[in-house]
């Protein structure tokens, strides 16, 4: 059981950004991550948890559900049955994050990259067999990444992810607490649902997002002296290097025309530009 | 009745700060309770798993009502907030036996916590719909929408304070007054 929670609990920092997930847990053997049976094997896994839980899948009903052998599994996850829990967590991660970027990048307005986001976060949560399992049945598994420190690191690890998408609408910095608060609202309607409001309907998201949210950055930004942040819509060009419709004049900031720069240098924004060096204050 | 009921609770709380959730037996609460272990199943007839449950859910009442007592002469929504958040995120770091049982027994403390968080999520809401009756609302938003949406994130910020510094005044204010009531006060 303690054993279980820990192979489920390696969501750690390090997981999230690289796209495939690596694993550098010790076991006997290294673990073959070219496998082809990799990806079936986690899929197969996550057929099992959707019926089983943690605590009645074997090796055995993987390697069944996958249709390879017992040996092909270990092959490919010498650990296990806890290095494949393991892998489950970080690959659906993953999947969620990557099914994010593309809702985010797309996006044209901050606006509706908020509403996209928080339903396709919301929905694939619900839409999660694996995971209904587990909150029915075995829910102290699901439980402790959402409580007290485990919170902390899931809001870091999501949040880290989606804030370069939010930074073409503000600060690098002002991104992060933007979408740190987006995985709190996810968090908490996945949770606790509501009777009234279903974050996977996008009419309802957009209330919370209209009502609550934009105007709670608006207010961030001007209560907050030093980050810029632009909330106005562009669809095209408001990038650090765009200078489309509507961006800032670009020469009334610290970096030349001919300097390179990123977006943690160089703030896009039309409401306000100033040196970056308060980024740090703005940190706890 | 009550009064043996709250004894026995208080018996229990004691035991599982010394001995952990686990550990904690029908037993030991009926000897740091002083009585017998048929009063322990007359009032408890689940015994140990509803004394567990119990705990969880007297303990959680007690802190709220702790937090009432921090906050109820608060003048204003906001400040309301504000110390709200303050004391919470204060109270849960420097309370020993949840802090401990978290490390060693989230297991068992979780689901049970999980299912005080609604009762609690609620409580906060009513609490918090009076003061924002008083201040006024944006128009547009409804009263029972925004006290839900407000102790939702209350909840969410004292769990897991996240980037903020809630030890620092001036965060407290920003995440209160900037983020969180920004679109639901009336301008």
């Amino acid at each position: 059981m303690a054993n279980q929670g820990a192979a489920l609990r390696v969501v750690k920092d390090e997981a999230v950004g690289a796209a495939p997930p690596v694993h550098t847990r010790a076991s006997g053997a290294p673990t073959d991550r070219t496998s082809p049976h990799r990806v079936a094997v986690i899929d197969a896994t996550l057929a099992c948890l959707a019926r089983h839980g943690t605590l009645k899948t074997t090796v055995d009903d993987i390697a069944r559900q996958a249709g390879v052998s017992r040996a092909t599994v270990y092959r490919a996850f010498p650990g296990g049955r806890d290095e494949i829990l393991g892998a489950v967590v970080d690959t659906e991660m993953a999947r969620l994050f990557s099914a994010l970027g593309v809702t985010l990048g797309e996006s044209a307005d901050l606006g509706e990259a908020l509403v996209g986001g928080i339903v396709e976060a919301s929905a694939r949560i619900r839409g999660h067999a694996a995971l209904a399992y587990l909150v029915e049945h075995e829910p102290d598994v699901v439980l402790g990444h959402l409580a007290f420190d485990d919170s902390n690191r899931l809001l870091g690890t999501a949040s880290r992810f989606v804030a370069p998408f939010l930074a073409r609408w503000m600060s690098p910095p002002e991104a992060e607490r933007v979408a740190e608060w987006a995985t709190r609202i996810v968090l908490s309607y996945a949770i606790a649902p509501s009777t009234t409001t279903d974050l996977c309907d996008p009419a309802h998201t957009g209330r919370v997002v209209e009502t609550f949210v934009l105007p709670g950055i608006r207010a961030l930004h001007s209560a907050v002296p030093a980050p810029a942040i632009d909330i106005t819509p562009f669809a095209e060009g408001h990038r650090p290097d765009g200078g489309g419709p509507g961006g800032a004049p670009q020469s009334s900031g610290t970096a030349s025309p001919t300097t390179p720069h990123t977006p943690s240098d160089h703030r896009p924004s039309t409401i306000d530009h100033r040196p970056s060096d308060h980024r740090e204050e703005d940190r706890a | 009745m009550a009064g043996t009921r709250q004894r026995i609770l208080e018996a229990t709380y004691a035991c599982v700060a010394r001995w952990g959730l686990a550990k904690t037996t029908v037993e030991d609460v009926a000897r740091e309770a002083k009585v017998s272990r048929a009063t322990v199943y007359r009032t408890f007839p689940g015994g140990r798993d509803e004394l567990v449950t119990a705990v969880v859910s007297w303990a959680t009442l007690e802190f709220f009502a702790r937090l009432y007592e921090e906050v109820h002469d608060a003048g204003s929504l906001e400040e309301v907030m504000e110390r709200g958040i303050t004391f919470a995120h204060r109270s849960i770091l420097e309370h020993d036996v949840l802090q401990r049982v978290m490390q060693t027994e989230h297991g068992t403390l979780l689901p049970a916590l999980t299912v005080e968080s609604n009762r609690i999520r609620q409580g906060i809401a009513e609490f918090l719909v009076p003061y924002l009756r008083q201040r006024g609302v944006a128009e547009g938003v409804d009263v029972g929408e925004a006290a839900d949406f407000l102790a939702r994130m209350v909840l969410s910020y004292i769990s897991a304070p996240g980037r903020w510094d809630l030890d620092d005044p001036a965060q407290v204010a920003q995440l209160v007054r900037a983020e969180l009531l920004a679109g639901v006060v009336a301008r």
